[in-house]
């Protein structure tokens, strides 16, 4: 308890940190930021089900779809050209309904079974973003129309705009909405994750049985947590059109899905701040592999002679070993490992623990194997 | 009627084709509970190597080496990756997404070799076609059958009369209680695990074949049809997968043939029709259709 | 009416009655017709030899097995018709031989058993409304007071993968009490704990049955403890129900005897 107030400061200066970088970054790391803030808020969302509740989706880039989709047609021409801002609140209703659409599947289809379901969601959502043209614009795909609220657009003009002596261009702007909604993803994450749901979702993840006797109403609970991971999608999904400024179907394939499994993973299942850790980390990579691909050893310039490593490769390379790694000897993951080395650093300073709060990983697997007596 | 024909035959291929990965994906289940998702990536390493080798061993030896690579390649990610540490219930889920990460490099690998080319892989059908009464048939096709009838009945063989299959089936019921009676778990995973490895790398070369333009660096991703095929049929039960990827080829094959007609679906819906046969079953039996005692463990 | 102070059971203790319950597997019988009834505020033993099916009996009361017939009624409702989340919810609580404890704190373990009390959606937490966060307060404050009747108090905060397996078992047995229940099922409480570790479930248990007036159906091997807590015996033998009555009765009845001598008893200490 007495962590708090430390903990609360150390958030505090983040935020002011963060509100600040606008004024002395580029529009590059911007862009990288903004990218990670959309992951972030996709991947926590992802974790809610997939680390928390222990459902397997591979179905996560669908819902993004959605959501990128459904903003885009509520707000643009052709489409009902609602006001930008409403078009983004329904667009992630919209995801919650397609991921309640996919209830009867996701309430009653365990684990890892789900993931092998949810692969006809990416492959069923990208049939139908070629094919249903008169909405997505097909192969090509769309343009986003940009968010406005109340007259201010986050867009390069209207109305122009200069803060401290550095002109608020679109990144400058939607970097502080990327903030605000990442700040709302956090708040309502971590409630849930704290409250009542989130100990119904962790019990049913590590025993269906324990949890239904507890009161636990399993199917329900797993399409609650299915619908709930698709809206943090749609969030997502909406914030990535915006700075893509373009939406097109080949963006939301099966590697996306497992992207944001990566970006779980490495962070360590079932924790926002994980998520959080593991999306920046799987966003920024391949951006900054590209930006540096001229200094970094083994790495080829993109576009160079076929068959050499480019950024994005290597990027690739680089997290799906991770994932490998972290599963193997830290399944826990970057939050895991920032937690160790918390409780490494208290102990230095106070008196030892009687036992180290930071080594389980899987809790009570010895216990649940304990030889039983009767059937 | 010819033309119902036609497709009856193209999704039979097409089915046969699926039924060697889905039976390497449900085998490798039975035996370690796992869900491999790196089973593309492995069917993509078989047909690669079938494509960069046959200019120099001929397409039968290249094919062997494929096969014996690939089988070894899935032996080795068991053995190394998966087979670590205390083995406990949850461990089965967090194999499975180590096989998420090894696909990501395998592919990622395979996928920057191949680039944007098309790669032969030598087979001695070409595009040459049989008649069969009032039918053209591609010989491909009717080799695919051939050859993934014989395969899958000598998967069955192994499942039934040898000592390993005996193995494998009282390990899938009572893991513990085959342990006691010493039956060596680890072993029989891995032999699982290089089974299935080699039966991709065999139906890489039908999905490579004509019809189709060659091998693609996404060539492993049409391997995944074979995932539903193994859903549908229960996930533990060969049999159970080989049905289940009889009726996602025909599918498949009467989709893409009606394509005319079922045009409100959209053009190339052939190729995502198993997905969607996929959720309506699950949508009525979320076990799948021939599950004997179904995906349940507690 | 939002959020619930702790309190005794919420519905007037009502008599439990197990008749002709039959359950089935693959062929074996299970359960062959058990019939038995537990008083309102008893505690009841369900005694037995290894594989008599005590815990497949509780299987059934607490709704994860269905019999092939029979019935299992608590006051008005027939239990063996509803869904296990649904009998919580009619305050049925139970404990599991093998420990199945979830990720987290005991804190949160506990907080798990007043799931079926608590209201709060996943609406109400995500924008944590006031009245969730009220709800979650008064909640963490009854928890608290039963993990210090249980002993628990000094690992309240505690990752339960840490804990003893004393204390496992402990926390479980606290968890199951959390749902406040009327009936309260304990599957093997005391097995696998050291004497002092023993005295002291016992203790809890007799405790909260005197306090909370609720019912208890015990299943437990160590038959010094049956012979203290337990007011009624019934005696399983491979499914069927070998005898009914006191645990004096019980005791000199030689068809028990015959069970447990023929079986593999020997080690209770029956003094």
């Amino acid at each position: 308890m007495s962590d708090r107030i430390p903990r609360r400061a150390g958030a505090l200066v983040l935020t002011l940190l963060l509100c600040a970088l606008p004024f002395y970054l580029d529009a590059f790391w911007l862009r990288i930021g903004l990218f990670s803030m959309a992951a972030a808020i996709g991947a926590v969302g992802l974790g809610l089900l997939s680390g928390t509740a222990g459902q397997l989706s591979l179905g996560h880039a669908f819902f993004l779809a959605v959501g990128a989709y459904g903003y885009v047609w509520l707000a643009g021409e052709p489409g009902p050209g609602l006001p930008p801002a409403l078009a983004l609140v329904l667009a992630v209703l919209l995801a919650g309904a397609a991921g309640g659409l996919f209830s009867p599947v996701a309430g009653r289809v365990r684990g890892i079974y789900l993931g092998v379901a949810t692969l006809a969601l990416v492959f069923l959502g990208h049939h139908v973003l070629l094919t249903a043209d008169s909405v997505t614009g097909g192969f090509n795909g769309r343009s986003v129309p940009p968010l406005e609220l109340g007259g201010f657009a986050f867009t390069d003009g209207d109305p122009e705009l200069t803060v401290l002596g550095v002109p608020f261009g679109a990144e400058e702007r939607l970097w502080y909405l990327g903030l605000l909604l990442s700040a709302l993803t956090w708040f309502t994450a971590r409630g849930l994750l704290r409250g009542r749901p989130g100990r119904a979702l962790t019990a049913l993840r590590d025993s269906e049985t324990a949890a239904s006797v507890m009161g636990v109403h399993v199917a329900r609970h797993r399409s609650a947590a299915f619908v709930v991971s698709s809206m943090y999608a749609g969030l997502a999904g909406v914030l990535l059109a915006l700075a893509f400024r373009r939406v097109v179907p080949d963006y939301f394939g099966l590697a996306l899905s497992v992207d944001y499994l990566a970006m779980i993973v490495i962070g360590g299942l079932g924790s926002v701040a994980g998520a959080t850790a593991g999306a920046v980390f799987v966003t920024a990579l391949p951006l900054l592999m590209t930006r540096y691909a001229d200094q970094l050893p083994l790495v080829a310039a993109p576009g160079s002679a076929e068959g050499s490593i480019g950024p994005t490769e290597a990027a690739r390379y680089l997290y799906g070993a991770a994932i490998v790694v972290v599963l193997l000897y830290a399944p826990d993951g970057l939050h895991g490992l920032a937690r160790r080395t918390r409780a490494r650093l208290r102990r230095g300073r106070s008196a030892p623990l009687p036992s180290d709060p930071a080594t389980p990983s899987r809790p009570a697997a010895s216990a649940v194997r304990a030889k039983e007596h009767t059937p | 009627m010819t033309g119902f024909l036609d497709n009856v035959l193209t999704g039979l291929a097409l089915g046969a084709v699926y039924a060697l990965v889905a039976l390497g994906f449900v085998t490798i289940f039975k035996a370690s509970g796992v869900l491999n998702f790196a089973h593309g990536s492995l069917l993509l390493l078989g047909g690669y190597l079938t494509a960069i080798l046959h200019d120099d061993l001929g397409f039968a030896g290249a094919l062997a080496v494929a096969v014996l690579v690939t089988a070894a390649v899935a032996g080795a990610m068991d053995r190394l990756l998966l087979q670590r540490g205390e083995q406990d219930p949850r461990t089965a889920h967090v194999q499975t997404i180590v096989t998420i990460g090894v696909d990501i490099v395998l592919v990622t690998d395979l996928a920057r070799r191949i680039g944007g080319d098309l790669l032969s892989l030598g087979d001695p059908w070409g595009d040459a076609v049989t008649s069969l009464g009032p039918l053209t048939v591609a010989d491909s096709r009717l080799a695919a059958i051939a050859v993934s009838a014989l395969a899958i009945a000598a998967a069955f063989a192994l499942f039934r009369f040898t000592p390993w299959g005996l193995s494998l089936r009282a390990a899938a019921e009572d893991a513990e209680a085959a342990a006691l009676m010493g039956v060596r778990l680890t072993r029989i995973r891995t032999v699982a695990w290089c089974l299935a490895g080699g039966l991709a790398a065999l139906a890489a070369v039908f999905l490579a074949a004509f019809p189709a333009p060659g091998l693609e660096r996404t060539t492993g991703q049409i391997a995944l049809k074979a995932f539903p095929a193994a859903i549908l049929g229960g996930m533990a039960s060969p049999a159970g997968a080989l049905a289940g990827s009889l009726l996602i080829g025909l599918t498949e094959a009467l989709v893409a043939g009606y394509q005319t007609e079922l045009h409100v679906l959209g053009e190339g819906f052939g190729d995502v029709a198993p997905y969607a046969v996929m959720v309506l079953v699950l949508l009525v039996r979320p076990t799948g259709l021939f599950a004997a005692k179904g995906a349940t463990r507690v | 009416m939002n959020a619930r102070a702790p309190r005794p059971p919420r519905t007037a203790p009502a008599a439990l009655e197990v008749r002709d319950v039959t359950v089935r597997f693959a062929g074996l019988t299970a359960l062959d017709d058990v019939s038995f009834t537990v008083a309102p505020g008893s505690v009841h033993a369900l005694i037995g030899p290894n594989g008599a099916g005590k815990s497949t009996c509780f299987n059934v009361l607490s709704g994860l097995c269905r019999p092939v017939h029979g019935t299992v009624r608590l006051g008005d409702a027939e239990l063996t018709r509803l869904a296990p989340h649904r009998i919580a919810a009619l305050g049925v609580a139970r404990t599991f031989q093998n420990i199945v404890t979830t990720e987290g704190t005991v804190a949160d373990n506990l907080m798990l058993g007043r799931h079926a009390l608590s209201r709060a959606g996943f609406a109400a937490s995500a924008l944590r409304l006031p009245r969730a966060v009220r709800e979650q307060r008064e909640h963490l404050a009854a928890v608290r007071a039963i993990a210090e009747l249980t002993g628990l108090a000094r690992h309240f905060d505690t990752p339960v993968a840490l804990l003893s397996y004393g204390d496992r078992k402990r926390v479980e047995l606290a968890r199951a009490l959390c749902l406040e229940p009327s009936v309260l099922l304990l599957d093997e409480p005391v097995a696998g704990m050291n004497a002092a570790e023993r005295a002291r479930t016992a203790e809890v248990v007799a405790d909260v049955r005197t306090e909370l007036g609720l019912s208890v159906v015990l299943v437990e091997h160590d038959m010094g403890l049956v012979m203290r807590l337990a007011d009624e015996v019934t005696v399983l033998d491979f499914g069927r129900a070998i005898a009914h009555g006191t645990p004096d009765e019980v005791r000199g009845d030689p068809e028990v005897l015959r069970a447990y001598l023929g079986g593999d008893a020997g080690q209770e200490d029956a003094a």
